[in-house]
């Protein structure tokens, strides 16, 4: 396995076939040729090199820096910024940087540089585009954020990996073509849409990580990553299928790690419809449900079966004491009766004539949701309601959210898109509803109550208000909770020191050791 | 996607019969099998991928707890008709625009041919995802695509074959005769080109079968919940280790109905 | 010079199917993709920003990004200027040059294709010559039932067997990637299995046709045994059929590929394709499709010029 590089270069006509250009330039020449990879397998393709499309794949990579992280509660945590501070006023953020941060093209990092780049993201679509900045600037080794209203989520938004900083040789115009980052590894070859490597950055400024070299390839299909996981033929195997867990957990090659992470798969509703836009419709839509049975036969985690909008492991935003969802067809029967419904030909429910019939788009990149689908259809039908399923682009979602068309989609919602679950909160249940949340449906309080939230900086004011808008979405019900995400990843024993990190921040593979 | 030709073999006389009676039992499974009374569509979430032989399910259920019985033989409807149905259509249009190629020739001849090697040049696999895209979930849509990427080689086949028996001096001398085009069209060409067309039609069937699985695996042809041999198989891929034998009993069926029409359909023929 | 004339003629006519493909390709693919339902912006805003990210903003960006609001001639008109100039544009989704990534991607396509058309010759056509000398034997016939059990299966099923075997029972190859040279191989005997059972039967009747004929008879009556016969007098005849069929086979591989590039992780032209129509890429659709055509093309002019140096009548 060690010296397949040789054997390569051996082949040098099949070779220069299969690589098109690089693999032979790069082979033998990188740093630390010779030592163990670490291979990580993941289902996300690298489609272009553009921090907006794919920086995710390059932050978690740790190959480039955003000026701040997160934890696993999501709090801030320093990154490219060591330190940063909020003005009196609340409008303008500080972000001091690292001073002896390089670029890996050997330049230091510089206020203006990061600043430049910065202002590059905030023109494109991405997450800094929503947060309401008037200006980015630098000064001497500190970056400043101008914000038009108090905005406490900014060290969230930075954390996001489309913010990712790059050196400014990375940029060819408003390109980019060459991934130069920070962090403690860099590029030493790509083979896209498939395939990044990596080495040990030298010019890196803090501790050398462990493991020198590290191997990044997206595999799309569940099996594959399964039996790549069985085989010890990755030391990382992310977003394993339900159905192979069970599998891995018999094998004493590598170690199953189940995290619940701040996602929830979800059915959004059109509210303006006249069959949803009665909140007892859609309560009873969500009482047709199984949520149990999907979770244990289709998701293979009881836990993960919703009992509220947000899951268990969100403590900040999860209320306890909210009544759980759970299955009942006669009060789902009941509610629909009190709304005119009846039985009609075939079962269907029907008012006025026409039948209780509407299309649910939903889309394949995550594969367990048209198999969810398909489970809800039949329970729908239980009481009386035809729902039909379209396998769809995934863009087609925000498509029909926008001309009107959609009826329901089920898709899979981040609450972590940027650390703080706010930020998705404010695109999803704003006054004109979000294209990925409600859809028309508006709550006053709600939006009273995430303005308050983002201009509040106590404690307990802040729970109060987290809670609040937990409640108001757990009652009217604008989307209807299905299961919460339970990520499961699987690490080889080779591997010591290794932990995941639930808002998919980051491998972490920098602090990992070699199992001794 | 386009079929393969699987030039026929020489097997001995009983191999028609065989044949029939591979296609025989896979038609009564499809007829018979609905009868056994489980709906294809009805769920379990707390009975799934059961073995063969469980009570109630004598082929198992699949990862919803439908009953793969049930599944089968309705998916059996379904993708035995469109099958057909493709490589129908196919077929005619193939065979048709063949004929008329070698005996026409000139100009309507030069130019189906360049309409075919234009077809064929165009990657089928584009074609039929183009149709797919204009229709999502459209089962029609697809086979039609599927039908279109399918004429050129019934087209190709039927044409030389054609040629080849025009030139022959009892073709000739019916001609001179002054016998028409129709009659030579049922003495001479059609005993000649039927069996080359119906060894192409077997494979052509079985590769629309085969190909909807693939286009399915790529997330393009689904509908769910119909039940369709392809489909299922993708469903069924992820329980691989699971419920292996849930996995190839569809792949168990097409086979059988391949081999059926290739036994049926084959006769010796000159390559 | 007689013998040429036939050959430059040849060439002629395959130069001229390239540049009917080319105009047929562009134009089809565009106005096809065109018309399609969805909104384009959105799917290309899906595909470039991932189901996390889509969203109005981004599409509209999309939209003015591309100038989609031009009449559709003009951007027609474009690409065929672009395309007389070998520019196919950039990705839309990935905004990288399309015809670097394809170039990229066919080599990886071929590379796989060209592995397992190896590995399927060396699989079908000695059992195909050996079920044709014994035409109707036992062996003849366990070879096409295994031809159809092999056809019957869906590549994505077999490659999940072969992975379970190779890659998960045994550890002998690994399950996915590109790069080392191991990889190749797993995702090439899937394909390979499926072309060998096809080419099985080609060399199969090719044969059996060879040993029935008068010919061939003749050499045996001469003394030679039926392996030194077959050699002299066989192969050749029985090649030309095989070797169309192979190029044949090579398109149908080079689509083939899709099912199992998916599988194996591998990043091919024609994973590249799928994606492209489904995400509405269309500058990256027709330069697939262009390469594919031309690709067909070429090959069947190989297979022409094989069976026109082998077959010393058609010189004439």
């Amino acid at each position: 396995m060690l010296h397949r590089r040789d054997f390569l270069a051996g082949l040098a006509g099949l070779a220069a076939l299969g690589h098109g250009r690089g693999a032979l330039a790069q082979a033998g020449t990188s740093a630390g040729a010779g030592a163990a990879i670490f291979r990580v397998v993941t289902p996300y393709e690298i489609n272009g090199l553009d921090p907006v499309r794919s920086g995710f794949v390059f932050t978690r990579l740790q190959i480039a820096e955003t000026l701040l992280g997160a934890d696993d509660g999501g709090r801030p945590v320093p990154q490219l910024a060591t330190a940063w501070s909020l003005s009196e006023d609340r409008l303008r953020w500080r972000f001091t940087l690292r001073p002896a941060a390089r670029f890996h093209d050997g330049t230091p990092v510089t206020a203006t540089a990061v600043a430049a780049c910065l202002e590059r993201a905030r023109a494109l679509p991405g997450v800094l585009i929503n947060a309401p900045i008037a200006r980015i600037t630098a000064e001497e080794d500190t970056v400043v954020i101008q914000t038009t209203r108090p905005f406490a989520s900014m060290p969230a938004f930075v954390a996001h990996s489309s913010t990712m900083i790059l050196a400014p040789a990375a940029f060819e115009g408003e390109t980019v073509r060459a991934i130069l980052g920070t962090g403690p590894y860099r590029v030493a070859e790509m083979v896209l849409p498939q395939r990044v490597d990596a080495v040990r950055f030298e010019g890196w400024d803090g501790p050398a990580p462990a493991v020198e070299r590290l191997s990044y390839l997206a595999a799309g299909r569940g099996e594959t990553r399964g039996t790549m996981a069985e085989s010890g033929q990755a030391e990382m195997v992310c977003q394993l299928a339900p159905e192979t867990v069970d599998r891995l957990r018999r094998n004493p090659r590598v170690q199953v790690v189940v995290q619940a992470i701040p996602r929830t798969r979800l059915i959004k509703l059109n509210c303006g419809s006249p069959l949803f836009s009665d909140a007892r419709a859609r309560r009873a839509l969500s009482l047709a449900l199984d949520r149990a049975g999907m979770a244990r036969a289709l998701l293979r985690s009881a836990p993960s079966a919703a009992t509220q909008l947000f899951p268990a492991s969100m403590a900040e935003w999860h209320v306890p004491s909210l009544a759980p969802l759970e299955r009942n067809l006669e009060e789902a029967r009941r509610l629909l009766g009190e709304l005119g419904w009846q039985p009609g030909a075939e079962g269907i429910l029907a008012r006025e004539g026409r039948p209780f019939r509407f299309t649910l788009r939903t889309f394949s990149d995550r594969p367990e949701l048209p198999v969810l689908a398909t489970a809800m259809q039949s329970q729908l039908r239980e009481i009386g309601v035809d729902m039909q399923i379209a396998i769809v682009n995934s863009g087609e979602i925000p498509a029909g959210h926008q001309d009107g068309t959609l009826e329901a989609a089920l898709l899979a919602r981040n609450f972590a898109l940027v650390p703080d679950p706010l930020g998705t909160l404010l695109l999803d249940f704003g006054p004109k509803g979000g294209d990925w949340g409600a859809m028309n449906w508006s709550s006053p309080e709600l939006v009273a109550v995430m303005e308050k939230l983002g201009g509040t900086a106590d404690p307990a004011e802040r729970a109060a208000l987290r809670g609040r808008a937990a409640t108001i979405l757990h009652e009217e019900m604008p989307v209807i909770p299905v299961s919460w995400f339970d990520q499961s990843t699987a690490i080889s024993r080779r591997v010591a020191h290794l932990t995941v990190d639930p808002l998919e921040l980051s491998y972490r593979i920098a602090g990992a050791r070699w199992a001794s | 996607m386009t079929a393969l030709v699987f030039p026929a073999l020489a097997f001995p006389a009983p191999r028609r019969a065989l044949g029939l009676a591979l296609l025989l039992a896979v038609g009564v499974f499809a007829l018979l099998g609905p009868l056994h009374g489980l709906d294809p569509l009805r769920q379990d979430l707390s009975a799934t991928l059961l073995p063969p032989g469980s009570a109630g399910h004598p082929l198992g259920t699949d990862h919803l707890g439908r009953d793969l019985l049930a599944r089968l033989a309705h998916a059996a409807r379904l993708s035995l008709g469109s099958a057909l149905a493709t490589a129908l259509v196919a077929a005619v249009a193939g065979t048709l625009l063949g004929l008329l190629a070698a005996l026409r020739g000139g100009l309507a001849e030069r130019g189906l041919l360049a309409l075919a090697d234009a077809v064929q040049a165009v990657p089928a696999l584009l074609l039929v995802l183009l149709f797919a895209a204009f229709a999502p979930g459209g089962f029609l849509a697809l086979y039609l695509g599927l039908s279109l990427t399918l004429w050129v080689e019934f087209f190709r086949l039927a044409r030389s074959a054609a040629l080849s028996v025009l030139a022959r001096p009892q073709v000739e001398a019916a001609r001179l005769l002054g016998f028409g085009t129709g009659h030579i069209l049922r003495r001479h060409l059609w005993p000649e080109v039927a069996p080359v067309v119906l060894t192409l039609f077997a494979f052509a069937a079985g590769t629309a079968v085969t190909s909807i699985s693939a286009l399915a695996f790529i997330g393009v042809a689904l509908r769910p919940p119909t039940p369709e041999w392809g489909g299922m198989m993708t469903e069924l891929l992820p329980f691989y280790a699971e419920a292996p034998l849930a996995l190839l009993m569809p792949a168990g069926l097409i086979f059988l109905t391949v081999l059926g029409l290739h036994l049926l359909a084959g006769k010796e023929q000159a390559a | 010079m007689r013998a040429l004339s036939p050959l430059l003629r040849l060439l002629g006519g395959r130069l001229a199917q390239a540049g009917l493909v080319a105009l047929l390709v562009g134009s089809a693919c565009f106005l096809m993709v065109r018309t399609l339902p969805g909104d384009m912006a959105y799917r290309i805003a899906a595909s470039r920003y991932g189901y996390d990210l889509v969203d109005t903003a981004a599409a509209r960006a999309v939209h003015a990004e591309l100038g989609l609001d031009r009449p559709w001639y003009v951007q027609l008109a474009g690409w065929f200027g672009d395309l007389a100039r070998l520019d196919l544009g950039t990705s839309l989704a990935s905004g990288e040059k399309v015809l670097e990534k394809l170039g990229i991607e066919l080599g990886h396509t071929l590379l796989l294709a060209g592995v397992a058309l190896a590995l399927s010759a060396l699989i079908g056509l000695p059992l195909g010559a050996l079920a044709g000398l014994r035409a109707g034997s036992a062996l003849d016939r366990a070879a096409l039932v295994g031809a159809a059990a092999l056809r019957a299966v869906p590549s994505f099923v077999l490659g999940v067997g072969l992975m379970i075997l190779l890659a998960a029972e045994w550890n002998l190859l690994p399950a996915g990637g590109v790069g080392e040279w191991e990889e190749v191989i797993l995702p090439a005997l899937t394909l390979a299995l499926g072309l060998a059972a096809a080419s099985s039967r080609v060399t199969r009747d090719a044969v059996a046709a060879v040993v029935a004929s008068p010919f061939f008879g003749f050499a045996r009556a001469k003394g030679l045994g039926d392996g030194l016969a077959f050699r002299r007098h066989g192969v050749r005849n029985a090649a030309i059929p095989v070797v169309s069929y192979l190029t044949l086979q090579m398109v149908l591989l080079v689509e083939g590929v899709v099912v199992v590039e998916a599988l194996f992780a591998w990043p091919g032209i024609g994973h590249a394709l799928v994606h492209a129509v489904l995400g509405r890429d269309i500058p990256v659709v027709q330069g697939a499709a262009l390469v594919m055509g031309l690709l067909f093309v070429l090959l069947n002019t190989a297979a022409d010029l094989a069976c026109w140096s082998l077959d010393p009548r058609r010189r004439a």
